[in-house]
Protein backbone atom coordinates (compact mmCIF):
# COMPACT_ATOMS: atom_id res chain seq x y z
CA UNK A 1 0.00 0.00 0.00
CA UNK A 2 2.26 2.85 -1.20
CA UNK A 3 -0.34 5.60 -0.82
CA UNK A 4 -1.05 4.67 2.74
CA UNK A 5 2.63 4.45 3.46
CA UNK A 6 3.23 7.88 2.03
CA UNK A 7 0.40 9.23 4.17
CA UNK A 8 1.77 7.75 7.40
CA UNK A 9 5.18 9.09 6.52
CA UNK A 10 3.71 12.53 5.95
CA UNK A 11 1.89 12.36 9.28
CA UNK A 12 5.01 11.16 11.02
CA UNK A 13 7.15 13.85 9.41
CA UNK A 14 4.99 16.61 10.91
CA UNK A 15 6.04 17.20 14.50
CA UNK A 16 3.54 16.56 17.27
CA UNK A 17 3.37 20.09 18.47
CA UNK A 18 2.18 21.22 15.05
CA UNK A 19 -0.72 18.82 15.39
CA UNK A 20 -1.38 20.17 18.83
CA UNK A 21 -1.28 23.70 17.46
CA UNK A 22 -3.74 22.78 14.72
CA UNK A 23 -5.97 21.17 17.32
CA UNK A 24 -5.82 24.30 19.48
CA UNK A 25 -6.70 26.41 16.45
CA UNK A 26 -9.68 24.22 15.55
CA UNK A 27 -10.85 24.19 19.13
CA UNK A 28 -10.47 27.99 19.25
CA UNK A 29 -12.58 28.40 16.10
CA UNK A 30 -15.25 26.13 17.56
CA UNK A 31 -15.35 27.97 20.89
CA UNK A 32 -15.42 31.29 19.04
CA UNK A 33 -18.46 30.22 17.03
CA UNK A 34 -20.25 28.94 20.13
CA UNK A 35 -19.47 32.02 22.23
CA UNK A 36 -20.53 34.30 19.37
CA UNK A 37 -23.87 32.52 19.06
CA UNK A 38 -24.43 32.48 22.84
CA UNK A 39 -23.54 36.17 23.10
CA UNK A 40 -25.97 37.05 20.36
CA UNK A 41 -28.75 35.11 22.11
CA UNK A 42 -27.91 36.65 25.49
CA UNK A 43 -27.90 40.19 24.11
CA UNK A 44 -31.16 39.60 22.28
CA UNK A 45 -32.71 38.02 25.37
CA UNK A 46 -31.57 40.99 27.47
CA UNK A 47 -33.61 43.25 25.18
CA UNK A 48 -30.65 45.06 23.68
CA UNK A 49 -32.15 45.29 20.15
CA UNK A 50 -35.31 47.00 21.47
CA UNK A 51 -33.30 49.28 23.72
CA UNK A 52 -31.09 50.58 20.92
CA UNK A 53 -33.82 50.68 18.31
CA UNK A 54 -33.58 53.84 16.23
CA UNK A 55 -30.16 55.03 17.37
CA UNK A 56 -27.87 56.48 14.70
CA UNK A 57 -25.28 53.75 15.21
CA UNK A 58 -27.83 50.99 14.81
CA UNK A 59 -29.22 52.61 11.65
CA UNK A 60 -25.75 52.99 10.11
CA UNK A 61 -24.94 49.38 10.92
CA UNK A 62 -28.25 48.30 9.40
CA UNK A 63 -27.16 49.81 6.10
CA UNK A 64 -24.27 47.33 6.05
CA UNK A 65 -26.78 44.52 6.55
CA UNK A 66 -25.72 43.72 10.07
CA UNK A 67 -26.73 44.82 13.55
CA UNK A 68 -25.11 46.07 16.72
CA UNK A 69 -25.82 42.80 18.48
CA UNK A 70 -24.21 40.85 15.67
CA UNK A 71 -21.16 43.10 15.68
CA UNK A 72 -20.72 42.70 19.42
CA UNK A 73 -21.11 38.92 19.15
CA UNK A 74 -18.65 38.77 16.27
CA UNK A 75 -16.15 40.88 18.18
CA UNK A 76 -16.09 38.33 20.98
CA UNK A 77 -15.62 35.58 18.38
CA UNK A 78 -12.72 37.42 16.72
CA UNK A 79 -11.12 37.96 20.09
CA UNK A 80 -11.23 34.26 20.86
CA UNK A 81 -9.92 33.39 17.38
CA UNK A 82 -7.04 35.81 17.83
CA UNK A 83 -6.18 34.33 21.21
CA UNK A 84 -6.39 30.82 19.71
CA UNK A 85 -4.01 31.82 16.90
CA UNK A 86 -1.49 33.19 19.37
CA UNK A 87 -1.75 30.12 21.58
CA UNK A 88 -1.38 27.90 18.50
CA UNK A 89 1.68 29.82 17.35
CA UNK A 90 3.20 29.53 20.81
CA UNK A 91 2.49 25.81 20.96
CA UNK A 92 3.91 25.36 17.46
CA UNK A 93 6.96 27.15 18.78
CA UNK A 94 7.35 29.54 15.92
CA UNK A 95 10.29 31.26 17.55
CA UNK A 96 10.85 34.06 15.08
CA UNK A 97 9.18 37.35 16.03
CA UNK A 98 8.76 35.97 19.54
CA UNK A 99 8.90 39.43 21.08
CA UNK A 100 6.28 40.75 18.68
CA UNK A 101 3.77 38.04 19.50
CA UNK A 102 4.13 38.39 23.22
CA UNK A 103 3.44 42.12 23.05
CA UNK A 104 0.50 41.52 20.73
CA UNK A 105 -0.88 38.93 23.15
CA UNK A 106 -0.82 41.41 26.01
CA UNK A 107 -2.17 44.22 23.88
CA UNK A 108 -5.06 42.28 22.36
CA UNK A 109 -7.37 42.11 25.41
CA UNK A 110 -7.00 45.82 25.98
CA UNK A 111 -7.78 46.59 22.35
CA UNK A 112 -10.80 44.32 22.63
CA UNK A 113 -12.06 46.13 25.75
CA UNK A 114 -11.39 49.49 24.08
CA UNK A 115 -13.46 48.56 21.03
CA UNK A 116 -16.30 47.26 23.21
CA UNK A 117 -16.22 50.43 25.33
CA UNK A 118 -16.29 52.57 22.22
CA UNK A 119 -19.25 50.73 20.69
CA UNK A 120 -21.20 50.75 23.97
CA UNK A 121 -20.33 54.44 24.40
CA UNK A 122 -21.58 55.36 20.93
CA UNK A 123 -24.76 53.32 21.33
CA UNK A 124 -25.48 54.69 24.81
CA UNK A 125 -24.76 58.21 23.55
CA UNK A 126 -27.18 57.74 20.66
CA UNK A 127 -29.81 56.35 23.00
CA UNK A 128 -29.34 59.21 25.48
CA UNK A 129 -29.74 61.69 22.63
CA UNK A 130 -32.97 60.00 21.55
CA UNK A 131 -34.34 59.87 25.10
CA UNK A 132 -33.58 63.53 25.77
CA UNK A 133 -35.10 64.56 22.45
CA UNK A 134 -38.24 62.53 23.18
CA UNK A 135 -38.51 63.97 26.66
CA UNK A 136 -38.22 67.50 25.31
CA UNK A 137 -40.89 66.76 22.73
CA UNK A 138 -42.99 65.20 25.50
CA UNK A 139 -42.98 68.42 27.48
CA UNK A 140 -43.54 70.37 24.26
CA UNK A 141 -40.09 71.96 24.13
CA UNK A 142 -38.64 70.60 20.90
CA UNK A 143 -36.92 73.94 20.19
CA UNK A 144 -34.13 73.08 22.61
CA UNK A 145 -32.31 71.29 19.78
CA UNK A 146 -28.82 71.89 21.19
CA UNK A 147 -29.35 69.73 24.21
CA UNK A 148 -29.69 66.20 22.72
CA UNK A 149 -26.43 66.30 20.65
CA UNK A 150 -24.66 67.80 23.66
CA UNK A 151 -25.71 64.85 25.81
CA UNK A 152 -24.69 62.43 23.05
CA UNK A 153 -21.23 63.86 22.51
CA UNK A 154 -20.60 64.09 26.25
CA UNK A 155 -21.24 60.35 26.58
CA UNK A 156 -19.19 59.53 23.48
CA UNK A 157 -16.35 61.73 24.69
CA UNK A 158 -16.15 59.94 28.02
CA UNK A 159 -16.31 56.56 26.24
CA UNK A 160 -13.50 57.64 23.90
CA UNK A 161 -11.41 58.69 26.91
CA UNK A 162 -11.88 55.31 28.55
CA UNK A 163 -11.12 53.49 25.29
CA UNK A 164 -7.96 55.52 24.64
CA UNK A 165 -6.89 54.95 28.23
CA UNK A 166 -7.30 51.21 27.65
CA UNK A 167 -4.98 51.15 24.65
CA UNK A 168 -2.46 53.26 26.51
CA UNK A 169 -2.71 56.58 24.71
CA UNK A 170 -1.80 59.62 26.80
CA UNK A 171 -5.17 61.20 27.66
CA UNK A 172 -4.22 63.79 30.25
CA UNK A 173 -4.86 66.69 27.90
CA UNK A 174 -8.27 65.29 27.03
CA UNK A 175 -9.09 64.74 30.71
CA UNK A 176 -8.19 68.34 31.46
CA UNK A 177 -10.51 69.36 28.63
CA UNK A 178 -13.28 67.18 30.10
CA UNK A 179 -12.78 68.73 33.53
CA UNK A 180 -12.98 72.22 32.07
CA UNK A 181 -16.14 71.26 30.19
CA UNK A 182 -17.76 69.70 33.27
CA UNK A 183 -16.82 72.72 35.32
CA UNK A 184 -18.38 75.03 32.73
CA UNK A 185 -21.60 73.01 32.79
CA UNK A 186 -21.78 73.06 36.58
CA UNK A 187 -21.03 76.78 36.63
CA UNK A 188 -23.69 77.58 34.02
CA UNK A 189 -26.24 75.35 35.77
CA UNK A 190 -25.50 77.03 39.09
CA UNK A 191 -25.75 80.50 37.55
CA UNK A 192 -28.93 79.70 35.65
CA UNK A 193 -30.79 78.00 38.49
CA UNK A 194 -29.51 80.24 41.28
CA UNK A 195 -32.77 82.16 41.64
CA UNK A 196 -34.89 79.04 41.27
CA UNK A 197 -32.98 77.22 43.99
CA UNK A 198 -33.11 80.27 46.25
CA UNK A 199 -36.86 80.58 45.60
CA UNK A 200 -37.44 76.93 46.38
CA UNK A 201 -35.48 77.19 49.62
CA UNK A 202 -37.50 80.24 50.65
CA UNK A 203 -40.67 78.50 49.46
CA UNK A 204 -40.07 75.56 51.77
CA UNK A 205 -39.89 77.96 54.71
CA UNK A 206 -43.00 79.84 53.59
CA UNK A 207 -44.98 76.61 53.18
CA UNK A 208 -43.85 75.16 56.50
CA UNK A 209 -44.16 78.23 58.71
CA UNK A 210 -46.86 80.08 56.79
CA UNK A 211 -46.03 83.63 57.84
CA UNK A 212 -48.88 84.55 55.53
CA UNK A 213 -51.64 82.44 54.05
CA UNK A 214 -54.23 82.64 51.31
CA UNK A 215 -56.54 85.57 51.97
CA UNK A 216 -54.09 87.66 53.99
CA UNK A 217 -53.39 91.19 52.87
CA UNK A 218 -49.65 91.69 52.55
CA UNK A 219 -47.04 93.96 51.04
CA UNK A 220 -44.19 92.05 49.44
CA UNK A 221 -41.44 93.47 47.25
CA UNK A 222 -43.39 96.71 46.88
CA UNK A 223 -46.60 94.98 45.80
CA UNK A 224 -49.59 95.23 48.08
CA UNK A 225 -52.55 92.95 47.76
CA UNK A 226 -54.34 89.79 48.83
CA UNK A 227 -52.44 86.52 48.73
CA UNK A 228 -54.11 84.17 46.26
CA UNK A 229 -51.68 81.31 46.12
CA UNK A 230 -48.37 80.25 47.66
CA UNK A 231 -46.34 77.52 46.03
CA UNK A 232 -42.74 76.37 46.13
CA UNK A 233 -41.36 78.98 43.74
CA UNK A 234 -43.74 81.92 43.63
CA UNK A 235 -46.43 83.77 45.55
CA UNK A 236 -49.45 85.20 43.73
CA UNK A 237 -50.67 88.51 45.11
CA UNK A 238 -53.76 90.11 43.64
CA UNK A 239 -54.71 93.75 43.87
CA UNK A 240 -57.31 95.60 41.79
CA UNK A 241 -57.43 92.94 39.10
CA UNK A 242 -53.65 92.78 38.84
CA UNK A 243 -52.09 89.48 39.68
CA UNK A 244 -48.49 89.90 40.82
CA UNK A 245 -46.38 86.78 40.68
CA UNK A 246 -43.53 87.35 43.14
CA UNK A 247 -40.61 84.91 43.27
CA UNK A 248 -40.19 83.57 46.80
CA UNK A 249 -36.53 84.55 47.11
CA UNK A 250 -37.46 88.20 46.75
CA UNK A 251 -40.16 87.70 49.38
CA UNK A 252 -37.41 86.58 51.68
CA UNK A 253 -34.88 89.19 50.71
CA UNK A 254 -37.24 92.14 51.03
CA UNK A 255 -39.24 90.90 53.98
CA UNK A 256 -42.97 90.65 54.39
CA UNK A 257 -45.38 93.30 55.58
CA UNK A 258 -48.58 91.84 56.97
CA UNK A 259 -51.34 94.38 56.86
CA UNK A 260 -53.93 94.31 59.61
CA UNK A 261 -56.47 97.08 59.19
CA UNK B 1 -74.32 46.46 2.02
CA UNK B 2 -75.81 49.08 -0.30
CA UNK B 3 -78.40 50.20 2.26
CA UNK B 4 -75.70 50.63 4.86
CA UNK B 5 -73.69 52.88 2.56
CA UNK B 6 -76.88 54.79 1.72
CA UNK B 7 -77.60 55.29 5.38
CA UNK B 8 -74.11 56.59 5.97
CA UNK B 9 -74.34 59.04 3.07
CA UNK B 10 -77.75 60.20 4.37
CA UNK B 11 -76.13 60.76 7.73
CA UNK B 12 -73.39 63.01 6.42
CA UNK B 13 -75.44 64.70 3.68
CA UNK B 14 -75.18 68.50 3.50
CA UNK B 15 -73.54 68.86 6.88
CA UNK B 16 -72.57 72.43 7.74
CA UNK B 17 -69.46 71.42 9.61
CA UNK B 18 -67.46 68.37 10.50
CA UNK B 19 -66.03 68.00 14.00
CA UNK B 20 -63.07 65.65 14.27
CA UNK B 21 -62.45 64.55 17.84
CA UNK B 22 -58.77 63.87 18.56
CA UNK B 23 -57.94 62.66 15.02
CA UNK B 24 -54.62 61.06 14.16
CA UNK B 25 -52.57 63.12 11.73
CA UNK B 26 -53.04 60.62 8.90
CA UNK B 27 -56.80 60.61 9.49
CA UNK B 28 -56.84 64.41 9.52
CA UNK B 29 -54.76 64.46 6.33
CA UNK B 30 -57.63 62.78 4.46
CA UNK B 31 -59.87 65.76 5.30
CA UNK B 32 -57.32 68.46 4.71
CA UNK B 33 -58.80 69.86 1.50
CA UNK B 34 -62.42 69.62 2.70
CA UNK B 35 -64.16 72.71 4.06
CA UNK B 36 -65.52 73.44 7.52
CA UNK B 37 -63.33 71.01 9.41
CA UNK B 38 -63.05 71.64 13.13
CA UNK B 39 -60.56 69.65 15.15
CA UNK B 40 -61.50 69.13 18.81
CA UNK B 41 -58.64 67.71 20.84
CA UNK B 42 -56.64 68.32 24.01
CA UNK B 43 -53.70 69.52 21.89
CA UNK B 44 -53.41 70.76 18.35
CA UNK B 45 -51.09 67.92 17.31
CA UNK B 46 -52.20 67.93 13.69
CA UNK B 47 -51.64 71.69 13.16
CA UNK B 48 -55.25 72.20 12.20
CA UNK B 49 -56.32 75.71 11.16
CA UNK B 50 -59.60 75.49 13.05
CA UNK B 51 -59.12 74.06 16.49
CA UNK B 52 -61.18 73.82 19.68
CA UNK B 53 -59.33 72.86 22.81
CA UNK B 54 -60.74 70.04 24.92
CA UNK B 55 -59.47 70.73 28.44
CA UNK B 56 -60.43 67.29 29.69
CA UNK B 57 -60.71 64.01 27.85
CA UNK B 58 -64.39 63.35 28.53
CA UNK B 59 -65.01 59.62 28.69
CA UNK B 60 -68.65 60.17 27.98
CA UNK B 61 -68.97 60.74 24.22
CA UNK B 62 -72.16 62.78 24.63
CA UNK B 63 -70.38 65.23 26.94
CA UNK B 64 -67.38 65.32 24.64
CA UNK B 65 -69.55 66.19 21.65
CA UNK B 66 -71.55 68.76 23.63
CA UNK B 67 -68.34 70.32 24.77
CA UNK B 68 -66.89 70.41 21.26
CA UNK B 69 -70.06 71.96 19.81
CA UNK B 70 -70.24 74.55 22.57
CA UNK B 71 -66.61 75.41 21.99
CA UNK B 72 -67.24 75.73 18.26
CA UNK B 73 -70.31 77.92 18.94
CA UNK B 74 -68.24 80.05 21.27
CA UNK B 75 -65.63 80.57 18.57
CA UNK B 76 -68.35 81.37 16.03
CA UNK B 77 -67.58 78.31 13.90
CA UNK B 78 -71.10 76.91 14.03
CA UNK B 79 -74.38 78.58 14.86
CA UNK B 80 -77.84 77.52 15.92
CA UNK B 81 -79.64 75.34 13.42
CA UNK B 82 -76.46 74.01 11.80
CA UNK B 83 -76.18 70.32 11.07
CA UNK B 84 -72.91 69.03 12.42
CA UNK B 85 -71.28 65.67 11.78
CA UNK B 86 -68.98 64.49 14.55
CA UNK B 87 -66.37 61.81 14.00
CA UNK B 88 -65.16 60.54 17.32
CA UNK B 89 -63.64 57.58 19.04
CA UNK B 90 -66.12 55.75 21.30
CA UNK B 91 -63.95 52.79 22.18
CA UNK B 92 -60.20 52.94 22.58
CA UNK B 93 -58.42 53.40 19.32
CA UNK B 94 -59.14 55.26 16.12
CA UNK B 95 -62.10 57.34 15.06
CA UNK B 96 -64.88 54.77 14.98
CA UNK B 97 -68.16 56.67 15.20
CA UNK B 98 -70.05 59.09 12.96
CA UNK B 99 -72.69 61.11 14.80
CA UNK B 100 -74.98 63.76 13.38
CA UNK B 101 -76.09 66.53 15.70
CA UNK B 102 -78.30 69.53 15.16
CA UNK B 103 -76.96 72.55 16.97
CA UNK B 104 -79.57 74.20 19.17
CA UNK B 105 -79.74 75.96 22.47
CA UNK B 106 -80.41 72.76 24.40
CA UNK B 107 -76.90 71.67 23.56
CA UNK B 108 -75.73 74.77 25.35
CA UNK B 109 -75.43 73.48 28.90
CA UNK B 110 -72.81 75.95 30.03
CA UNK B 111 -70.33 73.17 30.58
CA UNK B 112 -67.83 74.67 28.13
CA UNK B 113 -68.02 78.07 29.75
CA UNK B 114 -67.68 76.50 33.18
CA UNK B 115 -64.45 74.76 32.35
CA UNK B 116 -62.76 77.14 29.95
CA UNK B 117 -63.72 80.55 31.27
CA UNK B 118 -63.31 79.86 34.96
CA UNK B 119 -60.54 81.32 36.98
CA UNK B 120 -59.39 77.99 38.34
CA UNK B 121 -57.69 75.42 36.16
CA UNK B 122 -60.05 73.12 34.22
CA UNK B 123 -58.56 70.01 35.83
CA UNK B 124 -59.26 71.45 39.30
CA UNK B 125 -62.89 72.14 38.39
CA UNK B 126 -63.15 68.60 37.05
CA UNK B 127 -61.64 67.11 40.21
CA UNK B 128 -64.03 69.03 42.45
CA UNK B 129 -66.92 68.01 40.22
CA UNK B 130 -65.97 64.37 40.42
CA UNK B 131 -65.66 64.65 44.18
CA UNK B 132 -69.12 66.23 44.49
CA UNK B 133 -70.62 63.61 42.18
CA UNK B 134 -69.02 60.77 44.12
CA UNK B 135 -70.27 62.27 47.36
CA UNK B 136 -73.75 62.60 45.83
CA UNK B 137 -73.78 58.97 44.69
CA UNK B 138 -72.66 57.40 47.92
CA UNK B 139 -73.29 60.02 50.53
CA UNK B 140 -71.35 60.05 53.75
CA UNK B 141 -71.62 56.59 55.34
CA UNK B 142 -74.78 55.91 53.36
CA UNK B 143 -76.62 59.06 54.43
CA UNK B 144 -77.17 61.85 51.92
CA UNK B 145 -74.99 64.86 52.59
CA UNK B 146 -74.73 68.34 51.22
CA UNK B 147 -71.49 70.07 50.37
CA UNK B 148 -70.37 73.43 49.10
CA UNK B 149 -67.09 73.94 47.28
CA UNK B 150 -65.90 77.40 46.28
CA UNK B 151 -63.20 77.03 43.66
CA UNK B 152 -60.81 79.77 42.58
CA UNK B 153 -60.13 83.33 43.69
CA UNK B 154 -59.43 81.93 47.15
CA UNK B 155 -57.93 85.16 48.54
CA UNK B 156 -61.10 87.13 47.96
CA UNK B 157 -63.32 84.29 49.11
CA UNK B 158 -61.35 84.05 52.36
CA UNK B 159 -61.87 87.76 52.91
CA UNK B 160 -65.58 87.40 52.34
CA UNK B 161 -66.00 84.58 54.80
CA UNK B 162 -65.18 83.73 58.39
CA UNK B 163 -64.17 80.50 60.09
CA UNK B 164 -66.87 78.58 61.93
CA UNK B 165 -64.28 76.75 63.97
CA UNK B 166 -60.61 75.98 63.56
CA UNK B 167 -59.62 75.11 60.00
CA UNK B 168 -58.75 71.40 59.62
CA UNK B 169 -56.62 72.22 56.57
CA UNK B 170 -54.52 74.80 58.42
CA UNK B 171 -50.83 74.42 57.56
CA UNK B 172 -51.51 71.55 55.24
CA UNK B 173 -50.69 71.60 51.56
CA UNK B 174 -53.05 69.15 49.98
CA UNK B 175 -54.76 69.31 46.62
CA UNK B 176 -58.10 68.01 45.41
CA UNK B 177 -57.88 65.02 43.09
CA UNK B 178 -55.51 63.14 45.36
CA UNK B 179 -57.46 60.01 46.42
CA UNK B 180 -56.43 60.24 50.08
CA UNK B 181 -57.39 63.90 50.18
CA UNK B 182 -60.75 63.08 48.64
CA UNK B 183 -61.45 60.68 51.49
CA UNK B 184 -60.47 63.41 53.97
CA UNK B 185 -62.75 65.91 52.28
CA UNK B 186 -65.61 63.43 52.40
CA UNK B 187 -65.09 63.00 56.13
CA UNK B 188 -65.10 66.75 56.62
CA UNK B 189 -68.25 67.13 54.54
CA UNK B 190 -70.32 66.45 57.64
CA UNK B 191 -69.09 69.73 59.01
CA UNK B 192 -71.33 72.55 57.95
CA UNK B 193 -69.77 75.31 55.97
CA UNK B 194 -67.88 75.69 52.72
CA UNK B 195 -64.67 74.24 51.34
CA UNK B 196 -62.42 76.88 49.80
CA UNK B 197 -60.20 75.64 46.98
CA UNK B 198 -57.53 77.80 45.32
CA UNK B 199 -56.92 78.27 41.58
CA UNK B 200 -54.31 75.54 41.53
CA UNK B 201 -56.48 73.07 43.48
CA UNK B 202 -55.05 73.49 46.97
CA UNK B 203 -57.63 73.10 49.71
CA UNK B 204 -57.26 76.34 51.60
CA UNK B 205 -59.92 75.86 54.22
CA UNK B 206 -62.95 73.89 55.28
CA UNK B 207 -65.64 74.98 57.71
CA UNK B 208 -66.01 78.48 56.26
CA UNK B 209 -69.08 80.60 56.73
CA UNK B 210 -69.55 82.65 53.56
CA UNK B 211 -70.64 86.24 54.01
CA UNK B 212 -71.37 87.64 50.56
CA UNK B 213 -73.93 90.30 49.90
CA UNK B 214 -76.95 88.27 48.81
CA UNK B 215 -78.99 90.99 47.13
CA UNK B 216 -79.67 90.55 43.46
CA UNK B 217 -78.80 86.89 43.36
CA UNK B 218 -81.28 85.00 41.24
CA UNK B 219 -81.29 81.32 41.97
CA UNK B 220 -84.24 78.99 41.45
CA UNK B 221 -86.78 79.07 44.21
CA UNK B 222 -86.84 76.14 46.51
CA UNK B 223 -83.12 75.91 46.98
CA UNK B 224 -81.79 76.45 50.46
CA UNK B 225 -79.21 78.50 52.26
CA UNK B 226 -76.27 76.50 50.93
CA UNK B 227 -77.15 77.25 47.32
CA UNK B 228 -77.91 80.85 48.13
CA UNK B 229 -74.51 81.26 49.76
CA UNK B 230 -72.74 79.50 46.89
CA UNK B 231 -74.52 81.55 44.26
CA UNK B 232 -73.95 84.81 46.07
CA UNK B 233 -70.22 84.31 46.64
CA UNK B 234 -69.69 83.80 42.90
CA UNK B 235 -71.32 87.14 42.24
CA UNK B 236 -68.99 88.96 44.61
CA UNK B 237 -65.84 87.13 43.50
CA UNK B 238 -64.50 85.38 40.41
CA UNK B 239 -64.92 81.99 42.01
CA UNK B 240 -67.00 79.06 40.82
CA UNK B 241 -69.27 77.37 43.36
CA UNK B 242 -70.05 73.67 43.10
CA UNK B 243 -72.89 72.67 45.38
CA UNK B 244 -74.20 69.23 46.27
CA UNK B 245 -77.75 69.48 47.50
CA UNK B 246 -78.63 67.45 50.55
CA UNK B 247 -82.35 67.36 49.78
CA UNK B 248 -82.51 66.43 46.08
CA UNK B 249 -78.97 65.09 45.61
CA UNK B 250 -78.19 67.16 42.51
CA UNK B 251 -74.84 68.80 41.84
CA UNK B 252 -75.13 72.38 40.70
CA UNK B 253 -72.50 74.85 39.57
CA UNK B 254 -72.79 78.61 39.96
CA UNK B 255 -70.82 81.31 38.22
CA UNK B 256 -71.24 85.06 38.47
CA UNK B 257 -74.29 84.51 40.66
CA UNK B 258 -76.08 82.34 38.13
CA UNK B 259 -76.81 78.64 37.94
CA UNK B 260 -74.85 77.33 34.94
CA UNK B 261 -74.99 73.58 35.28
CA UNK B 262 -77.16 71.03 37.02
CA UNK B 263 -76.38 67.34 36.90
CA UNK B 264 -77.72 64.27 38.61
CA UNK B 265 -74.92 62.19 40.13
CA UNK B 266 -76.93 59.00 39.59
CA UNK B 267 -76.79 59.50 35.82
CA UNK B 268 -73.03 59.79 35.78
Amino acid sequence: MPVSNAFTELVASVPNRIWLALFVLAFGLFVAAVVGAINRRLLTRAGVPEAIEGTAFERTVREFNTSTVRILAQLSSYFIVAVAIIVALTVADVNYLDQFWSSVASFLPRLFVAVIVMIVGVVVGDKAELLVAERLRGIKLPDLGVLPPLVKYSVVYVAALVALGQVGVQTIALIVLLAAYAFAIVLFAALATKDLVASAAAGVFLLLRQPYGVGDEVKIAGERGIVQEVDLFVTHIEADGEDHVVPNHSVFRNGIVLIRE
Amino acid sequence: MASLTNHLSDLVEDADAVLLFSPTSSFYGRFEDAEEIVVVAPDNDVDADVFVELPLPFDNVKDRIRFGIEGAMDAGLVSEGDEVVCIASVFDGGSDAVIRVTVDQTVHTGIYDLFVNSRAEPSVIRDVFELAIELGQKGQKGKPVGALFVVGDAGKVMNKSRPLSYNPFEKSHVHVGDPIVNVMVKEFSRLDGAFVVSDSGKIVSAYRYLEPGAEGVDIPKGLGARHMAGGAITRDTNATAIVLSESDGLVRAFKAGELVLEIDPEEY
